[in-house]
């Protein structure tokens, strides 16, 4: 009985020291870790219709591609103005993004609203969606496109309107 | 990381799929006369058959235009374009389980859109894949045994079929009767039974056929089907639907190829079933709205410009985005126009906005490919079609070369909302629509108003208003008609297609 707890604990130091080696630090987390406030520009809908910035200061990682889930969610909690609509439901997350070589970010939104099927009209979807385009492009110089998804997977729309089973790239268009 | 996985797990097995795909080769096709040898591609768990070896073997005709292959055997007329999973057999559009492919200049589509073709001339196609031989068979029918049953409500009188499973039909309209043609025998609960309906005289089962026969001609009727267990309901109504004549219109043969003017327009009810849309504060919903907008714009257009009309559901079904355009290609549809109510965070958000799609920066690399594409030698038969990703990317492209009408047609139908809603300074707009992707023909969506605006909601959901609306609408499909049938002169043709 002792010989089998003794046994049970040495396996369990050792189940330790090989989580504590696990979480030392790569040099990658170590400048993802490096903090500093920046000054960040989201982009909310104006009663004209039409996107416009709204800056805000941030704690960021200096790494970009730990900083832009940051900023998503920034935007996605709206904006410090309450007269100014949400664009995306009160629901929506960003559940992860990620930041591929050739300059696609890759924003992985979930929420019950998104997923159960969002019942919006075009201009409600277009805005949500090029909020986030505009928003990533403005502030990260290596994002080039945004590629949504939702749940984890590729999806055709995220109301029934615009495509996103492609890259999008900012629309000068729609801004103000 | 199993997130990130996702994606390129996706390519990966696109990727595969093109891997699996074999070279053409040859297997026995078994005709009651004899064996002859057709030619085959795998692309497993498909099997595309040459559409061109196969019609010849079964004595019928293949000809190719800008849309795709149209072909007849005997009493069967049948049309299907590359890269689409959807074809058409007589006046019904079929889904295949995969798109149809071109390889080596040769047209191949999975051998169960032949078998469905066959069907119609009352004979079989089966693939023996152990003795890999395709063979043809007369049709052995067994009857199907259906119930029926007609309820009167306040002013629709609804039949339903209910059937043990799938079966392919077709509905004629007469003057007095509606008349639906299976493949079939069936047996029905009775031979015939007379009803004190409004709209139904009898109900008649003889062999094949069941034919409603109605108490006037003064009736008009939808026609949809339903899903587990399979039923076909007939909603019959006064009066709405009628022809130019007063009549119900009886089908019309797909037009002739490539003629120059608007003869077909598909309209496009926006959302449907459980993909309801928008919903206003005070319950309108957009799903309902857009399909009773494009009903009038249905009746008006056939009244006004004796153009066919065909509504991408008729019914509150769900329809896959993709399916609409491939309904609106397949009819080779001249006009294409998506309908819906808009909804914005900013709730006093007001007017008509009407969108083409938008060319996406990012398919810089999908133009390359198109125009690489486009200038490949082209064979007698019909261009040489590179590899697969490039088709996929052609196909995406499809609206491509019809902007420039789309944006005019885009443009009268703002100009016509802003009359009525009177809201000025509302250009037409460029997005990303999904619906307008693929849709060989000018193509734009309006979003008629925004039901998020408790005002517009309440001027939607009048009845009046929605006539307004549709009358809006046809005078800008009269205009842009009038455009194009002033261009179109005696030598002109369709647009070049690049596919």
């Amino acid at each position: 009985m002792i010989r089998s707890m003794a046994s049970l604990a040495l396996a369990i130091l050792a189940l330790m020291a090989a989580c504590r080696g696990d979480e030392r630090p790569s040099s990658n987390l170590v400048l993802a870790n490096r903090i500093a406030s920046r000054e960040v520009i989201l982009f909310f809908e104006s009663p004209e219709l039409l996107l416009v910035p709204e800056t805000r200061t941030l704690e960021l990682p200096q790494n970009e591609a730990a900083a832009l889930s940051i900023v998503l969610r920034e935007l996605v909690k709206g904006s410090a103005n309450a007269a100014i609509p949400r664009l995306l439901p009160e629901d929506a997350v960003v559940r992860a993004t990620y930041l591929l070589p050739d300059g696609t970010a890759i924003v992985d939104l979930g929420g019950p609203s998104l997923v159960d099927g969002w019942n919006t009209g075009s201009h409600g979807e277009l805005m949500a969606i090029y909020s986030i385009v505009q928003t990533l492009a403005a502030n990260f110089p290596a994002v080039r496109r945004v590629r949504l998804v939702l749940n984890g997977q590729p999806a055709e729309t995220l109301a029934g309107h615009i495509r996103i089973d492609r890259s999008l790239r900012p629309m000068p268009s729609l801004v103000r | 990381m199993k997130r990130a996985a996702a994606l390129p797990a996706v390519f990966g097995l696109a990727i595969t799929s093109l891997l699996l795909a074999q070279s053409p080769f040859q297997v026995t096709l078994r005709l009651p006369g004899g064996d002859r040898q057709v030619t085959i591609v795998e692309q497993p768990p498909h099997l595309f058959v040459a559409a061109d070896e196969l019609v010849a073997a079964l004595g019928g005709s293949i000809v190719r235009d800008s849309r795709g292959f149209r072909m007849v055997i005997g009493s069967a007329e049948g049309a299907f374009g590359s890269d689409s999973r959807f074809g058409v057999i007589g006046e019904n559009l079929v889904e295949m389980p995969a798109p149809a492919l071109i390889a080596d200049t040769r047209p191949y589509a999975p051998w169960q859109f032949f078998q469905q073709l066959l069907h119609v001339s009352g004979r079989d196609l089966r693939w023996d894949p152990v003795a890999r031989v395709l063979e043809v068979k007369p049709l052995v029918r067994q009857a199907i045994n259906a119930k029926v049953s007609l309820v009167d409500l306040e002013d629709l009188t609804k039949i339903v079929f209910e059937l043990p499973a799938k079966a392919d039909y077709t509905v004629r309209q007469e003057p007095d009767a509606f008349v639906f043609q299976f493949r079939q025998p069936l047996h029905g609960p009775f031979g015939e039974r007379s009803y004190e309906s409004p709209y139904v005289q009898r109900i008649v089962f003889q062999g094949d056929e069941v034919r409603v026969q109605l108490t006037s001609t003064d009736v008009a009727g939808d026609t949809y089907r339903l899903e587990n267990p399979f039923r076909i309901v007939l909603d019959l109504r006064a009066g709405e639907g009628m022809g130019p004549s007063g009549r119900p219109q009886a089908p019309r043969p797909l037009r002739p190829i490539d003629l120059p003017g608007i003869r077909i327009i598909v309209l496009d009810p926006g959302h449907g079933g459980k993909e309801v849309g928008a919903v206003g504060a005070n319950g309108l919903m957009e799903k309902e709205t857009t399909l009773a907008i494009c009903r009038r714009l249905s009746n008006l257009l056939g009244t006004t410009l004796g153009t066919r009309v065909i509504l991408t559901r008729s019914d509150d079904s769900v329809v896959p985005l993709e399916q609409r355009t491939a309904i609106a290609n397949q009819y080779g549809a001249d006009l294409f126009l998506s309908i819906h109510l808009n909804a914005s965070a900013v709730r006093d958000a007001r007017g008509s906005e009407t969108y083409f799609l938008s060319v996406e920066a990012s398919d810089e690399f999908a133009r390359r490919a198109a125009e690489r594409e486009n200038e490949s030698p082209v064979s007698a038969t019909g261009p040489v079609v590179a590899s697969s990703d490039v088709r996929l990317i052609l196909w995406d492209l499809a609206q491509q070369q019809y902007l420039k009408e789309s944006s005019r047609f885009a443009e009268l139908i703002q100009e016509e909302m802003n009359v009525i809603t009177g809201v000025s300074g509302r250009g037409v707009k460029q997005a990303p629509f999904k619906v307008l992707v693929g849709a060989m023909m000018p193509a734009a969506l309006v979003e008629v108003g925004f039901i998020s605006n408790p005002n517009e909601e309440a001027k939607l959901r009048d009845e009046q208003f929605q006539n307004t609306i549709a009358q809006a609408l046809l005078k800008a499909i009269e205009r842009y008609k009038s455009e194009v049938d002033a261009k179109s002169g005696p030598e002109t043709t369709a647009p070049a297609s690049g596919f």
